[in-house]
């Protein structure tokens, strides 16, 4: 047993690991930097560059010595100037066209003793001279005291150089003399100390301390979020699941116990009936019907436990029938089985058998599919949440969505696959314990 | 098999009922794509989405059997366009589901070993992810509009057809027919596409079925949520505007969109029961 147990535990970690690789697949490698969803279009870079060191979103995906840097915007130059318009002249075909002394327009100072590099693409006129130059009027250390080369085709560079101490806004320099400088392409990159210093070990660091980060939209950390949100959700949904089981087992047990008969055959209809209308018609009609025709209950908020029992009345009988239906097959088919009719056969009551043998059995399936149901608990459910106004995680889910809070939903689904895995593993052993045939494979 | 499932099917009056039903909707929304599109070609405002607040909230009348909503526009129409959503959601994030879960159920399945490890994991971790969840983040990331509905359903949906698919594979393999077309020299890929593919296509459909009403119903949900569609009509859009409007009596919008909708569910779900009794019992207690 204990080596079953330990199998499936070895088991589980690929998973979740998995789960860790598509979270950030999902969030840092697609989603990119969610800096302009979260803070808005009209804010300056290095606001921008500062929501994305805090986060990590300015270090390189996966492995790598040079990251993005905010501070100028790579340029293709295809439609216009863009930041350079003040320094040179936009040229169709050509890019962009400096004549004279320019200073490279960036948005805001670079860090202070770091290795950057700038790739440019130009084409220098014959007759004419470039010098990239830095730090006022000093040559920048590394390769650039080498001036660009004249020539009638495209050329790429990369220019590395290391800031100062106290570098400012408009360190950097072309010097063009006697002639035109004509650029294509221009990317400025920041060199990166560590190269195994990248997004996705920032995010296993964080997740190594449990720190899920901080919410955009209501600048708390998300763990205290988590917590604050996970009370609600939970008594919230616990009536549900205990009432949605009990109901929908007695009911079974009762179209096995009357099989075929009339009650069995209009409970099976009603169920997928039931099933087939939308959840969003139960939330909408019940709110309708019991709390604003008949004033029952409350709509709206949570203040006592009465502004429960609408959602949990909605919630149960909106699951109802898709349980109900599972429940019936099995235990239609443990009916079946040869060794129900042997008792029957040896005299044993029917409802002798259903109560004895039947439904002894048919608990597996049962106790496994409560225990898979568990980890949906803690995200709570998502419309009921909404439509009641319960402060819970589905709450705070639809929320961080609205509003983009990546953080936030990357900790919520990280969290829920994780339980996941971990009640797949409790099933399992639960099934084993339960029945000895799975324990020998 | 085929011929069999479908005498067994033809003979379920249900059955045949929720065909015609189906097929109804499914020309409901081709006239509503040709409706959209014609206005498109012509560049006007299409009439469905026209305001005319003179005409708000009327009842149930001749000229508009369905009754209009609080801007004026003609319900009837605005479900039909709604059908045209739902059913380009079904189609096309089985398109994107189904080609995944079964080429990478056929490979599980017949190549077993490191192959069938690597996919099991890859769908034990997109099966871990709470669903729903999932689809919102997919959605968040991607972009509000219905690209981010059909990549969130459809990179979610591909789990579950994988695995029925593998597991079917596996059995097949065993079977005298393939060791034969193995010893007969036949490649890998011929074997899996041409002779254990028909063979386990019954479970294609049936999940078809059955995911096609999960996919409509989560459409609905999401536009409801405003993460969906944007604009057009759609069913969900349209519960969430008339949601406000029952307390003031007004009925017909929220009672005719939620009919629309379950009707077609409730259809697409007993076909697939049906089909999945005709085609192999044995799938029976998967899904409940």
């Amino acid at each position: 047993m204990l080596h079953f147990i330990l199998r499936r535990v070895w088991q589980m970690i690929p998973t979740v690991f998995g789960v860790i690789l598509i979270t950030f697949v999902l969030f840092n490698v697609v989603g990119g930097s969610p800096a302009t969803m979260t803070l808005g279009k009209h804010v300056s870079p290095r606001a921008l560059e500062e929501f994305d060191e805090q986060r990590g979103f300015n270090k390189p995906l996966f492995f790598g010595s040079w990251a993005k840097t905010r501070a100028l915007a790579a340029e293709t130059f295809d439609h216009g100037a863009g930041a350079w318009r003040a320094s040179g002249e936009f040229v169709a075909q050509a890019g962009l066209r400096l004549t004279n002394d320019t200073v490279v327009p960036l948005a805001f100072p670079l860090q202070a003793t770091n290795a950057y590099r700038l790739t440019l693409t130009y084409r220098l006129a014959a007759g004419a001279g470039a010098v990239f130059q830095g730090m006022g009027k000093q040559p920048l250390a590394g390769s650039p005291s080498t001036p660009l080369r004249a020539g009638k085709a495209w050329q790429t560079v990369a220019l590395d150089f290391r800031t100062g101490s106290q570098p400012t806004a408009t360190d950097l320099v072309l010097r063009v003399t006697g002639g035109s400088l004509d650029l294509r392409a221009v990317k400025l990159q920041r060199g990166v100390r560590n190269p195994l210093d990248s997004q996705l070990t920032f995010y296993l660091v964080q997740l190594a301390h449990l720190d899920f980060g901080e919410s955009s939209s209501l600048n708390q950390p998300v763990s205290v979020l988590l917590k604050q949100g996970m009370g609600p959700s939970l008594m919230l949904m616990i009536p549900i699941l205990i009432g949605e089981e009990l109901f929908a087992i007695v009911l079974a047990l009762g179209c096995a116990f009357y099989r075929n008969s009339l009650l069995d055959r209009t409970l099976v209809v009603i169920s997928v009936a039931l099933m087939s209308i939308n959840y969003l018609a139960w939330i909408v009609g019940g709110q309708y019907v019991l709390g604003q025709k008949l004033g029952w209950f409350p709509v709206w908020g949570f203040e006592s436990w009465s502004y429960l029992v609408l959602p949990v009345i909605i919630g149960v009988v909106s699951g109802l029938g898709g349980n109900l239906r599972f429940y019936r097959t099995i235990m239609l088919d443990e009916m079946y089985k040869d060794y129900i009719r042997t008792a029957i056969a040896k005299g044993v009551s029917k409802s002798g058998v259903l109560f004895k043998h039947v439904l002894k059995n048919a608990m597996i399936p049962v106790a496994t599919n409560v225990v898979i149901a568990l980890p949906f608990l803690y995200t709570g459910n998502f419309l009921l949440e909404n439509f009641f106004g319960i402060p819970g995680l589905g709450y705070l889910g639809i929320n961080a969505i609205n509003s983009s809070d990546v953080d936030v939903v990357r900790a919520l689904v990280f969290i829920g696959a994780v339980l996941f895995v971990v009640a797949n593993l409790v099933t399992d052993l639960l099934y084993a314990w339960l029945d000895p045939r799975v324990r020998l494979e | 098999m085929w011929g069999d499932a479908w005498q067994q099917l033809r003979r379920s009056c249900l059955a045949l009922a929720c065909l015609w039903i189906i097929g109804g909707y499914a020309v409901a929304a081709l006239y509503g794509e040709g409706q959209y599109l014609y206005y498109q070609w012509q560049d006007r405002a299409a009439p469905y989405n026209e305001t005319h607040l003179d005409l708000q909230y009327q009842a149930p009348v001749l000229a508009h059997p369905f009754g209009t909503d609080g801007l004026g526009r003609d319900v009837g129409t605005r479900l039909l366009q709604g059908a045209r959503i739902a059913f380009q959601v079904g189609i096309v994030t089985s398109l994107i589901a189904i080609p995944i879960g079964v080429i990478l159920g056929c490979l599980a399945g017949y190549f077993g070993g490191r192959t069938d490890d690597i996919i099991v994991w890859l769908f034990s971790t997109f099966a871990a992810i709470p669903g729903l969840l999932f689809i919102f983040a997919i959605a968040m990331v991607v972009g509000k509009g219905l690209l981010g509905i059909y990549l969130g359903i459809g990179l979610t949906t591909w789990v579950n057809l994988c695995r029925l698919i593998r597991a079917e594979v596996m059995k097949h393999k065993a079977r005298p027919y393939v060791l034969a077309a193995r010893a007969l020299g036949l490649s890998h890929g011929r074997i899996i596409f041409r002779h254990i593919l028909p063979n386990v296509f019954h479970i294609v459909i049936v999940t078809f079925t059955l995911r096609f009403s999960y996919a409509i119903g989560t459409e609905v949900f999401m536009s409801f949520l405003g993460i969906g569609v944007q604009g057009e009509p759609s069913w969900g859009l349209m519960i969430s505007n008339a949601r406000l409007r029952l307390w003031y009596g007004v009925w017909w919008e929220m009672a005719f969109s939620t009919l629309a909708i379950f009707v077609i569910v409730l259809a697409f779900n007993l076909l697939g029961d049906a089909l999945r009794d005709a085609l192999d019992p044995r799938l029976r207690t998967r899904e409940g």
